[in-house]
């Protein structure tokens, strides 16, 4: 409750200094000004565009990347000799942001779809190979043992040991990687991707429309908000305190 | 200052002290006591913690406190920090009502891992309590260093408390309270997480370090040797709600050995009365 | 098993893990020679190399790292105070815990490049806009860290702070502050990634001078050499500055218990 006062105290001033002062103008627009122009967008179908281009991306991304990452950190995690091998590459590679492979993507793919969701795969692909090799080596070293006197299989033994308890922590990673894919969609879109709720926004502001500038940042806010939220109660709602312990560590 | 001396010095503090409570009261009042509980009563959440609790300690007393888990030993150590205040009745020391902590009167903790900065060497540790009293930066290094002597840290110093042990640690705390100069030291199952060969050795450290101080010492424990190895006083709490249901005089001779003291048949008879009156007020 | 073996084991398979990596480069080197991908969109590891160089000799390049790398910094370091100061304000009093941190928690998970326009709304296409984008859209993490370090005080420690009678500044400085050190630490850690990701991202924006800019333009131009060698020194820039980190932590948490 408390949590409210602040904004809406901070939003009423705002309203009131740009009703007495009339701050309205090229750069700035009032809180009511904004919100119509939310509500327009949202009613136009704007929203609805972008949104769908910038969030089929980040899920196109979280699939491609998301998938690589799993792979190889199951790799890097169940034999070591081949993580200690890649060491010194995974090291170099990590530390270029994906923003930087923009002009690449941009080479080879030009404007569109494509070199958007390269770069988000790209994004998606560090976070869920990280939190795979965690959670493997996070495992219990008794389940090891478990598995080696049942004498299981390989596959069994990924299957039915390994992923399970990993399970938690690699949905972990899952929720970082998403939370990453759609910050670096939207990125993408305001840095040159003429496409999605990104570009609506910097289109905004290049015709001078700062109310609709506001308002898609709003929507941008309302749909990573609600996006994160869902992961979140998703990963509660299926393992519960498990996924607190892999999140924490 | 020898053996002898040390243990006439305790003697005579001994003869001085009054003795309250049910059970005694000898009405030697040569000195006021130092801390009074008033009819103090504690209610947490709708629950009473502490009933009518009536105490005097008096100074240079070693007080110990004993009581089954749940009768409030530890609730009564921070009302005296000034940490708690009590739902009514009055907690008195010095004279004036307790109400926020003060200076001279120090809790060693039970949990020494928390209650050490971490990011601070043992030195630091010690040098937070001089900071806090305003002792000038150029007079703390030879307290410092004096402090940690005393507790037997003196040459680890520079060590941060995860590279020492628990013992180290707790030692430590006691150092960091010693440099507050307290008149009162109130101790919190100080080693209640220590291994018996440590606690016995620390238990002789404070018994020495007290001597030569004189402080007032309030300790509570679970350990029912502990406490009478320590204590001129044993006050056992009974449960539900927390209320003084015994209070022992223990008159066993000083400076108390761990061997002889542990034998000596007072000590054996004690323990067995204390033992017995907790069991049956637990059952 | 002794030290010693133990110790010359690690140096072997670091050994071995650079081989792999001069493998992969040797493969790149390969792939392109080969030509089984378009020398358009993948020059080879010399030809970048040689771009490269040349750019440092002609002092352009040099110039223009020195310009990103010194945004990045400056932004990055105006965050990082900014962060800590406001942190400190709002976390040490519950009450403003309570106002503000909802509305922080919030604004946490929105992408950091969403003040671009904001700031080139306010500042136009400037430097100082720049510095605008990179300082806020980087604060959070150590806003959030410092609030986070204050809320998480062991309550021993409060009360022996209380016990001592340490005033307030005191309580602060002498115990939140550094309580707050290492989630600060690891806030700053992002917040470095961040400030590059941005510094970036501003200079493609606003098309200020800098690696981030030159990299677009090579791109622009068909310029793949130019390109990969620029994108190679980007992540120099988050390798090196990483590994200044590490040291920094090192020495600042020395009181840790080792790992």
């Amino acid at each position: 409750m408390k949590g409210l006062v602040f904004p809406l105290v901070a939003l009423v001033a705002l309203q009131i200094l740009a009703m007495v002062w009339g701050i309205e103008s090229d750069n700035l627009a009032s809180p009511v000004s904004v919100l119509q122009a939310a509500w327009t967008a949202a009613l136009d179908g704007t929203v609805l565009t972008a949104a769908s281009h910038t969030l089929s991306t980040t899920l196109g991304g979280l699939a491609i990347g998301g998938t690589l990452g799993l792979l190889l950190g199951l790799l890097i995690g169940l034999v070591q000799p081949i993580d200690r091998l890649l060491t010194v590459s995974l090291e170099f590679l990590r530390p270029v942001p994906s923003v930087a492979l923009i002009p690449i993507a941009l080479l080879i793919f030009g404007l569109g779809y494509r070199m958007e969701l390269v770069i988000v795969a790209k994004g998606c692909f560090w976070p869920i190979l990280i939190m795979t090799r965690a959670a493997i080596r996070g495992i219990h070293p008794r389940l090891m043992e478990v598995s080696r006197m049942l004498k299981l299989g390989p596959v069994a033994r990924i299957w039915k040991i390994f992923l399970p308890a990993a399970l938690p922590r690699l949905f972990v990673g899952l929720r970082l990687a998403a939370g990453v894919g759609l910050t670096i969609a939207v990125t993408v879109e305001i840095a040159t991707n003429p496409y999605g709720l990104g570009y609506a926004v910097m289109f905004a502001q290049q015709s001078f429309r700062p109310d609709l500038m506001f308002g898609m940042l709003l929507w941008i806010g309302i749909i990573g908000w609600s996006f994160n939220a869902f992961l979140l109660f998703a990963q509660n709602r299926l393992f519960g305190r498990a996924a607190l312990v892999g999140a924490r560590s | 200052m020898t053996a002898f001396d040390q243990a006439s010095a305790r003697k005579l503090k001994n003869s001085e002290q009054l003795f309250t409570g049910t059970e005694v009261d000898k009405g030697m009042k040569s000195a006021e006591p130092l801390i009074t509980f008033r009819n103090v009563c504690l209610d947490f959440v709708g629950r009473r913690i502490l009933q009518d609790i009536n105490l005097s300690i008096g100074r240079q007393e070693f007080v110990c406190v004993v009581g089954p888990s749940g009768c409030g030993k530890t609730t009564t150590l921070r009302l005296i920090a000034g940490l708690l205040q009590p739902t009514s009745g009055e907690i008195v020391y010095n004279g004036k009502p307790v109400r926020e902590p003060a200076r001279d009167i120090a809790v060693v903790f039970q949990d020494y891992t928390n209650a050490l900065l971490p990011w601070r060497t043992a030195a630091g540790n010690v040098s937070l309590a001089l900071e806090a009293a305003g002792v000038p930066r150029t007079e703390r290094p030879d307290r410092i260093a004096a402090l940690l002597e005393k507790v037997g840290l003196g040459n680890r110093g520079e060590a941060y408390p995860s590279e020492l042990s628990g013992g180290m640690q707790q030692r430590l705390q006691i150092a960091r309270c010693l440099a507050q100069e307290p008149s009162v030291l109130l101790m919190d199952e100080p080693f209640g997480a220590l291994d018996a060969m440590t606690r016995q050795h620390l238990q002789d450290q404070v018994l020495r370090i007290m001597d030569q101080s004189g402080t007032t010492v309030f300790f509570v424990t679970h350990d029912l040797e502990e406490a009478i190895y320590l204590a001129d006083r044993v006050i056992a709490l009974a449960p539900n709600p927390g209320r003084v249901a015994e209070v022992f005089d223990i008159k066993l001779p000083r400076p108390r050995n761990q061997l002889t003291t542990r034998e000596d048949p007072e000590f054996l008879r004690l323990r067995r009365k204390i033992f017995d009156f907790v069991q049956e007020s637990e059952a | 098993m002794n030290k010693n073996t133990t110790r010359t084991g690690k140096i072997l398979w670091l050994l071995a893990s650079l081989a792999f990596a001069a493998a992969l480069i040797a493969g790149w080197q390969l792939i392109a020679n080969m030509r089984l991908i378009s020398p358009v969109f993948l020059p080879g590891p010399d030809r970048a190399f040689d771009a490269a160089v040349t750019g440092f000799e002609s002092g352009e390049l040099g110039g223009k790292l020195l310009l990103t790398v010194e945004r990045m910094i400056y932004g990055w370091v105006l965050s990082s105070i900014l962060g800590v100061a406001l942190g400190t304000l709002i976390g040490s009093s519950a009450l403003a815990r309570s106002y503000f941190g909802p509305t922080l928690e919030f604004i946490r998970p929105l992408p950091a490049s969403a003040i671009a326009p904001i700031a080139i709304t306010l500042f136009g296409l400037s430097n100082a806009s720049v510095l605008v984008l990179i300082a806020f859209g980087t604060i959070w993490p150590m806003l959030l860290a410092t609030i986070h370090g204050f809320a998480a005080i062991h309550p021993r420690l409060t009360e022996v702070g209380h016990v001592l009678k340490l005033s307030r500044l005191e309580t602060i400085w002498k115990i939140a502050l550094p309580n707050a050190v290492p989630d600060i630490l690891a806030s700053m850690r992002l917040g470095l990634t961040i400030s590059l990701i941005l510094t970036i991202v501003g200079e493609m924006l606003m098309g200020l001078e800098g690696i981030g800019n030159s990299i677009l333009l090579a791109a622009r131009s068909f310029d793949a050499p130019n390109l990969y060698a620029g994108v190679i020194l980007i992540g120099l820039i988050g390798l090196v500055s990483n590994l200044l980190l590490d040291m920094m932590d090192r020495r600042l948490l020395r009181w840790r218990p080792s790992r």
